[in-house]
């Protein structure tokens, strides 16, 4: 069982480490195309840059806000290429056409709005931002569920305000945020068995990116395993027992946002367990009202308290020579 | 580093600082820990007033209103140091009085109240003009959902921060406690109680259930997580930016595990309190590029978990009878029982993303991703039991054999060892402007290479090691190059049945002798198309098959055949936007196989005996032959989905949400049949000024699962006459597992439906009132599970029992109210006070724990061991009103 292993593993990192240095080579010495626009883009009919003294002549209350943003220490602190040192026009494109009729819905065009009112085409937001957003998180955005569904950067982002303490989020929190789309997550979290997401301790984003996966759901890891590992180790292993299902998937049993159950589990025990197990003795048996405590008949260990883990407690995995029924 | 984390956080603790905050510290690709608040965090920023110079109300492009910006100082008003350090700052200290003090779990589960003065939150934020920066952060200094969070560096250049947050998890208020040692690997049982019991049964009964009911020995199990991070990133040009970070996170506390004696289980479980105490270690680098046509990210992370508690040791308060051991001394031999606990583990990844821009390809690009990572972990194995001496009869132990040695063991380590490896490809091409079509694969594999463990004494040999031969021969069992005794001695063994041959030669085909290794490839591939139907419309459709095959499981193979199609359109009328999708998926797969794990039996040592009037039932009957384990069977799926959002005016908004998901599964005539969940949602915001501001959302959602099973009957015997036929050693197995047949006999069958019904609805507003501020949001969840039945009188239930087992078990029932109201006010301009108010309950009811509370002891026949001693007593109601006076002062 080992001996292909060592292989297949050097194999792997072999054609990783071959990948990783085209990609680096090509990066570096194929440069085809310009790292930053040029001076005079074609976007907004052509228009040249004003510089961001003539916006912020009108638009003070927006400067106001924008300056305690991020965007706005690397605008006009620290740029790293002549795009950044354009401040509102790195964003919005040059202004000089918006200049000629500023106040007419018509000449809307001549400027990159990022809102529903201005109607900037979503694709022509997107790439403003991806400017200098591309690779590195968002480097999958182009086949992310969410681009697929046209949002925009600014769907949830706020680049003019720091409403949130990072991120730049339209709302304060990354859940707020998530949760003006994702109402349905929303009111799992506040079943009786949930992840601490209400409570503050935890957002969205520990478990998904928002700006792209190769995953499904926008996991942030390869495999739902992988993901809830990252909090849960010691569910990891690999045990010397197994259960072949929690081994597979987490959510064969769990429901990852809330539950009306315990422990997220999504029925309730004994039932949850007795939709797979139905050998000899007790796990086929029909568990019922009548052995609840106090139900009349003889109470029965499958319907009190921890049911199935009163005794098969180690249900995760056991590392425990006699662990083979996870009960030590 | 904790210690370097500890004099950091001395040093926040003493910043008078300033302005609340949630600060995310981790990038939204990898790792977690992205966010450093708490419950109050957002309370406390509610109240604070809109910017009133704001432009105007604007929306999203999907149509949702932003929020309006809280006010912030005009640039000409920012503090400055003689040393050119703009800075801001906020600290809100302040005393909560009430009912904070309330302890009940379900209150406390994820955070920390307390009565008393209370640091709810502080920051101050420098910056330089060069771009310098310096912040930090925290909240609930002292309380267990307490964080910490620093940052410095330079913007575009560098950062490094650093953070500390703690979060609760509080299982029970309401476990009583029989041990002390509580959170560590011995618990001893507390006076009054007997280790192995006494010969009374009865008086150990009731010393437990008086142990139990003395309320000093009521307590809380809970654990705390405490992670200590530090992240630097540095940008070295626009294309290249590099990253490390450290992670340590400490898991403390206890909470409770079942623990069993006997045969298979079944004998006097009890819940014992799981002593928790982990470090994990996360340690993650990597460099991103990005520029051009080309952009690379490279990572690798590790994940070391250490427990540092590997096994748990505690005193047993029943007299524990061995069942087929015999022991020296016999009676109260089994004085402790012993876990081996979760084994520390390590967990390392390399990955590498990939993607190139084609724009003399149809304008197209290229991404691809390599990835490869181990899971290991190599405890050392604990033997069965640590009594030593016992001995069953056809077994005979040799020298160094003892069930209480290591050399009773196969091998001493785990040896366990999971290789994941992943590739991905993505070629996206735009044959025209209103047309992208995109075409993926995926690979992701689990390769579990741990080592088998065969579970045989190899020092251990059988009295008659064969019944079938004649006359007793002393030697062991062979098999897979081991030879011994198989089997292994259950729960510390006081059970011998796991044992193959322990006590007589009888043959039995279902002792374990192996484990079972999993694995598991997954293929993916499909193309996706998304045509622009104008400006602000798009259509997209996509097809994927999903394949994914596994070792040792039923089936070898399923495939998921996904078709997808999609909708927008961003220009209805009142600005509405509506996003639609149907999916569907059909999975099915290979043969199903019930019996799959013949080879980890006794079957595979000892072959079905032929003759006449034999029970095999150890060998024919695995599962029922017509259940289908749902992650496995056949699937149909249908998934729909519709989001609405409308600006009804512009300064009032709604979004409309619908889900409906319903898969059933044709082939599975037991197991799961059928799953379905739908969900209804209902936003709206109104902000009809920067002064006010008025939300309200409602859900529904209801989630069904059905499912049937067969209660066994009889047994399977060669030579009978069944319904199915007259069975014979070459038709045992299938006669055995199909149902119709004597072990899973019709009229046995049941079924189950369980219904989850949630209403969940919130509403809040602010309002400014002058120069104060009033901020109120309130929340009602409500939460229904009905479990029903059916069944045949005199077949799962007889006549007798059905009397109280009717149709269905009690309605478990959740009601949970959130209120919480701030009025804000300003004393002097840089003073405000805050008066605060929280009303929040909880019901709940949990047929699992009725009467528990007051009953841990179940025993219907005091003289016998317990059906369960269930030390938990559940969840419970609480009721808590606090109310508090906070002071924000402003640097």
């Amino acid at each position: 069982m080992r001996s292909r292993f060592p292989l297949l593993s050097l194999r792997f990192g072999a054609a990783a480490a071959i990948l990783g240095t085209v990609a680096l080579v090509s990066s570096i010495v194929a440069q085809t195309r310009p790292t930053t626009p040029a001076a005079t883009p074609a976007l907004n009919g052509g228009a040249t840059y004003v510089g961001e003294a003539v916006c912020i002549a009108c638009h003070a209350p927006q400067n106001k806000q924008f300056t305690h943003t991020v965007h706005a220490d690397i605008f006009r602190k620290n740029p790293k290429n002549e795009l950044q040192q354009k401040s509102c026009e790195a964003c919005h494109g040059p202004g000089s056409n918006h200049l000629k009729n500023p106040s007419d819905p018509a000449n809307r065009p001549s400027l990159v709005g990022f809102t529903k009112e201005w109607g900037t085409p979503v694709a022509t937001q997107n790439a403003q931002c991806m400017q200098c957003h591309s690779g590195g998180n968002h480097m999958f955005w182009d086949s992310s569920t969410h681009a697929r569904n046209q949002l925009a950067c600014s769907d949830c982002h706020n680049p003019m305000a720091k409403v949130s303490e990072a991120g730049l989020l339209k709302k304060q929190t990354i859940n707020d945020t998530c949760y003006t789309c994702h109402q349905q997550q929303r009111a799992e979290f506040a079943k009786r068995s949930h992840m601490p997401l209400p409570e503050g301790k935890m957002s969205c984003v520990d478990c998904h990116n928002p700006h792209g996966s190769t995953a499904k759901a926008l996991m942030k890891a390869d495999s739902v395993n992988e993901l809830c590992y990252n909090c849960h180790a010691e569910k990891r292993g690999p045990f010397l027992w197994e259960h072949a299902p929690v081994r597979d998937n987490c959510l064969t049993c769990h429901s990852p946002h809330g539950s009306n159950h315990d422990k997220l589990l999504t029925v309730a025990r004994p039932f949850q367990c007795q939709q797979c197990h139905d050998n000899t003795n007790h796990q086929t048996n029909l568990y019922n009202a009548g052995q609840l405590l106090g139900g009349g008949a003889a109470p029965n260990s499958r319907m009190i308290g921890r049911s199935c883990q009163n005794c098969h407690s180690q249900i995760h995995g056991s590392n425990h020579p006699a662990g083979a029924r996870f009960q030590r | 580093m904790k210690t370097i984390f500890r004099l950091t956080l001395t040093a926040l603790a003493a910043a008078a600082a300033a302005r609340l905050v949630a600060s995310p510290f981790a990038t939204t690709s990898a790792g977690v820990g992205t966010t450093l608040s708490n419950k109050e965090t957002s309370s406390v920023n509610a109240s604070r007033s809109a910017d009133p110079e704001w432009a105007a109300i604007k929306h999203t492009p999907t149509g949702q209103m932003f929020k309006w910006p809280l006010v912030v100082p005009k640039l000409e008003d920012i503090a400055k140091s003689a040393s050119g350090w703009e800075y801001s700052g906020q600290l809100e200290v302040g005393y909560i009085g009430g009912d904070a003090d309330e302890r009940n779990a379900r209150y406390r589960m994820y955070q920390d109240f307390d009565q008393g003065a209370y640091v709810n939150n502080f920051d101050l934020a420098m910056k330089k003009a060069d771009g310098s920066f310096f912040g930090l952060s925290g909240g609930a200094a002292g309380r267990r959902d307490q964080y910490y969070g620093v940052n410095f560096g330079r913007a575009n250049s560098w950062t490094l921060k650093l953070y500390f947050s703690e979060t609760p998890h509080v299982f029970t208020d309401s476990y009583k406690t029989l041990w002390s040692g509580l959170g560590t690997g011995n618990l001893v049982l507390l006076t009054g109680l007997t280790p192995g019991g006494t010969a009374s049964t009865t008086a150990d009964n009731a010393a437990v259930a008086a142990a139990a009911a003395n309320s000093a020995n009521r307590t809380s199990l809970s654990l705390t997580r405490k992670r200590y991070g530090a992240r630097l990133d540095l940008t070295l040009s626009a294309a290249w930016k590099v990253y490390a970070s450290y992670a340590l996170e400490e898991r403390k506390g206890a909470r409770p595990l079942g623990a069993v004696w006997g045969n298979n289980g079944g004998t006097a479980p009890i819940e014992i309190p799981e002593p928790v105490d982990y470090d994990t270690k996360d340690l993650s680098a990597g460099v991103t590029y990005a520029a051009g046509l080309n952009a690379f990210n490279f990572r690798w992370s590790s994940s070391i978990f250490d427990n540092k508690i590997d096994t748990l040791t505690f005193q047993e308060p029943y007299r524990i009878a061995p069942q087929g051991f015999t022991t020296t001394p016999a009676a109260g031999a089994y004085v402790v029982g012993r876990f081996d606990l979760t084994p520390s583990n390590t967990s390392h990844n390399a990955r590498a993303e990939y993607t190139r821009k084609l724009p003399d390809l149809y304008n197209g690009s290229i991404t691809a991703v390599v990835a490869a990572g181990t899971w290991r972990q190599n405890d050392n194995l604990i033997p069965y039991t640590t009594v030593a001496g016992i001995t069953s009869a056809n077994v005979t132990i040799l020298p160094g054999g003892d069930w209480s040695s290591v050399g009773s063991l196969s091998r001493p380590t785990a040896r366990g060892k999971i290789d994941t490896r992943t590739a991905d490809l993505t070629l996206s091409l735009n044959p025209s402007a209103e047309l992208n079509v995109k075409l993926k694969g995926r690979f992701n594999e689990s390769d579990n290479n741990s080592d088998p463990y065969y579970a045989v004494n190899p020092n251990a040999v059988y009295v008659d090691a064969d019944a079938a031969t004649a006359g007793a021969q002393t030697r062991g069992l062979s098999y897979a190059g081991l030879t011994g005794v198989w089997g292994r001695p259950l729960n510390d063994a006081t059970g011998s049945g796991g044992v193959l041959f322990a006590g007589a030669p009888t043959p039995t085909g279902s002792v374990v002798i192996s484990n079972k290794i999993y694995s598991s490839k997954q293929y993916r591939f499909g193309p996706t198309a998304d045509y622009l139907l104008s400006k602000t419309a798009n259509f997209t459709g996509s097809y994927e098959r999903d394949t994914v095959e596994r070792t040792n499981r039923e089936r070898a193979k399923v495939w998921d055949d996904r078709f997808k199609l999609g909708y927008v359109n961003r220009a209805l009328p009142l600005n509405s936007t509506l996003r639609t999708s149907y999916e569907y998926g059909q999975r099915r797969g290979s043969r199903y196989l019930t019996a799959y794990y013949e080879d980890a039996m006794s079957a595979a040592i000892i072959a079905m005996p032929t003759t006449v009037g034999t029970n095999v039932t150890s060998w024919a009957v695995r599962n029922n032959g017509a259940l289908r384990n749902y992650e496995l069977s056949d699937r149909n799926q249908h998934i729909v989905n519709v989001r609405l959002d409308t600006m009804l005016r512009p300064n009032l908004d709604a979004g409309l949400s619908f889900q409906f998901r319903e898969s059933r599964y044709p082939d599975a005539a037991f197991g799961r049949a059928k799953d379905s969940s739908d969900s209804a949602n209902l936003d709206l915001n109104y902000q009809p000024s920067p002064k006010q501001n008025i939300y309200s959302f409602y859900s529904y959602q209801q989630s069904r699962v059905r499912q049937a099973s067969i209660q066994q009957a009889g047994n399977v015997t060669i030579g009978v006459v069944s319904p199915l036929g007259v069975i014979t050693p070459e038709n045992a197995a299938t006669i055995g597992s199909t149902p119709g047949g004597p072990f899973y006999s019709l009229g046995n069958a049941w079924g189950a439906r369980s219904t989850d019904r949630n209403h969940v609805a919130g509403l809040g507003f602010k309002q400014e009132l002058g120069k104060a501020t009033f901020n109120l949001d309130y929340s009602y969840t409500l939460g229904r599970t009905r479990l029903a039945y059916q069944y045949a009188i005199g077949g799962a239930i007889n006549a007798a029992n059905a009397v109280f087992a009717g149709d269905r078990v009690p309605d478990m029932a959740m009601d949970a109210s959130y209120l919480d109201a701030s009025l804000r006010f300003p004393l002097t301009p840089r003073l405000s006070a805050r008066l605060v108010y929280r009303n929040q309950w909880e019901t709940i009811r949990d047929w699992h724990y009725r009467n528990l509370d007051g009953s841990p002891v179940v025993a219907p026949n005091p003289a016998n061991a317990p059906t369960v001693v269930g030390l938990d007593g559940g969840p419970m109601a609480y009721r808590v009103n606090w109310y508090g006076v906070m002071f924000q002062i402003k640097l």
